[in-house]
């Protein structure tokens, strides 16, 4: 019988800058040196009719296919909820249809371009896809969207309002966009990390299957708080989970190269877990609005697998870890939005 | 009109991103929607809007363009007649 806190990542799935919808970047992870990469795409001819594949941008094919393949790999092919979190939707699209609109003089749009330019295209479309009638929506929140939409799942698994979700996690990044970051100076300086693209899609339940990669134990979030409240949310999603710090057996955070971001989260791990092993995701698969996803997807892999490789630890010095407890994932998107995760194995 | 039809197919093409699909591999005479290029009525907008960006064509009547995208043909025959660029 499952307990109210009884909530599982079946699967998940990723295209990125990575090798697409596989985990080998656990050993064997491509290094991007470039302030600027795209993501991996495999070849959709072998997943999408011509005639589907021909009106998608690059973000859909990408969302439907992740979809597709967590759903076939779960069996759940019709989620309760289809959730999904993207800081800039459907960029690509957008900028197209945008610079349509200036060169034509606001006329002679092309419809296409136009239907695909909304963030909530994404979710839509995967429902429409899986011919899902069940809740769908769309959380735009910079970079607190993965959360959010995590965090809206969490709620309502826990209150078993839904048995299913499949939760995503989608961005692009044009050349345009990242010239316009790159002007603001929060991207693109040197040794300060990577740009890169999203893709992933993770399917919730309120019940353990087999293979299940682990157990979510909460999500908690808080806007701006000082150092007190900040601890005492860590608090809550301890104590809601039945735990304490002890038990977590490292600190996954979204240090990326950037240094105002990587000073706040020295900082944070500094007062609320100055002992605690430190992981990192965004070297490998670079920043993004919705990056955060990638990290607990890649927490997710190592319960799963019950290792964490020595690249993701911080300190470069500790080698391979055998046997993994509990993971916090820890980040904050511009110092406002501070999230927690508790992820454990399934067993636990 | 040869040229013409070539060129429109090439238009087609490349507007509704009909990937795998070439010039040649287009009738001239097959129906463009329900069979042949099994296009729809979000594909019948992007022709309208090709046919005055490309051809100074302003369909008024969308009733207009069931006759006329009957076919790849058809279309090239009613720009001949009307295209004002």
């Amino acid at each position: 019988m499952s307990t109210t806190n009884d909530i599982y990542i079946l699967a998940a799935k990723q295209i990125s800058v990575q090798p697409p919808l596989t985990d080998e970047w656990l050993d064997d992870p491509l290094r991007y040196a470039a302030p600027y990469a795209r993501a991996i795409d495999p070849d959709y001819r072998q997943h999408f009719a011509p005639n589907v594949a021909r009106r998608l941008g690059k973000i859909l094919k990408r969302a439907l296919l992740t979809s597709r393949q967590v759903a076939a790999a779960t069996g759940v092919t019709n989620p309760d909820a289809i959730i999904t979190g993207t800081g800039l939707g459907c960029i690509e699209n957008t900028e197209i249809f945008l610079n349509a609109l200036v060169r034509e003089g606001e006329e002679l749009l092309t419809p296409t371009y136009f239907m695909q330019s909304t963030h909530n295209t994404i979710s839509s479309l995967i429902a429409i896809d899986a011919g899902c009638r069940g809740y769908n929506s769309t959380y735009v929140h910079k970079g607190a969207s993965f959360e959010c939409a995590l965090a809206d799942a969490f709620a309502q698994l826990e209150s078993r309002r839904i048995q299913t979700a499949l939760v995503g996690a989608h961005d692009e990044m044009t050349p345009g966009y990242f010239t316009l970051l790159t002007r603001t100076g929060y991207l693109g300086r040197a040794a300060a990390g990577f740009s890169g693209e999203v893709a992933l899609s993770m399917m919730l339940a309120a019940a353990r299957r087999e293979n299940a990669l682990c157990r979510l134990r909460g999500v908690e979030m808080t806007y701006r708080p000082d150092s007190n409240a900040l601890r005492q949310a860590l608090l809550r999603l301890l104590q809601r989970a039945q735990c304490t710090l002890n038990d977590v057996d490292a600190v996954m955070t979204g240090v990326s190269g950037q240094q105002v971001n990587d000073q706040l989260y020295a900082s944070v791990c500094t007062a609320l877990f100055p002992r605690k092993p430190l992981l990192r995701y965004k070297h490998l698969f670079g920043e993004a609005y919705t990056a955060s996803g990638l990290g607990v997807y890649a927490a997710a892999v190592c319960l799963s697998r019950q290792r964490i490789p020595a690249h993701l630890f911080a300190e470069h010095r500790r080698g391979e870890q055998r046997g993994v407890g509990h993971i916090l994932f820890y980040s904050h998107a511009e110092g406002k939005n501070h999230s927690f995760i508790l992820l454990s194995p399934c067993g636990k | 009109m040869e040229e013409l039809i070539l060129q429109l197919k090439q238009e087609i093409i490349r507007v509704l991103n009909l990937e795998d699909v070439t010039p040649a591999g287009i009738a001239d005479s097959a129906p463009l929607f329900g069979e042949g290029l099994g296009l729809d009525s979000i594909d019948a907008l992007e022709l309208i809007v090709l046919m005055e960006k490309r051809y100074g064509i302003k369909l008024k009547d969308p009733a207009q363009g069931r006759e006329i995208f009957t076919s790849i043909r058809v279309m090239a025959e009613y720009i001949h007649a009307n295209r004002t660029k």
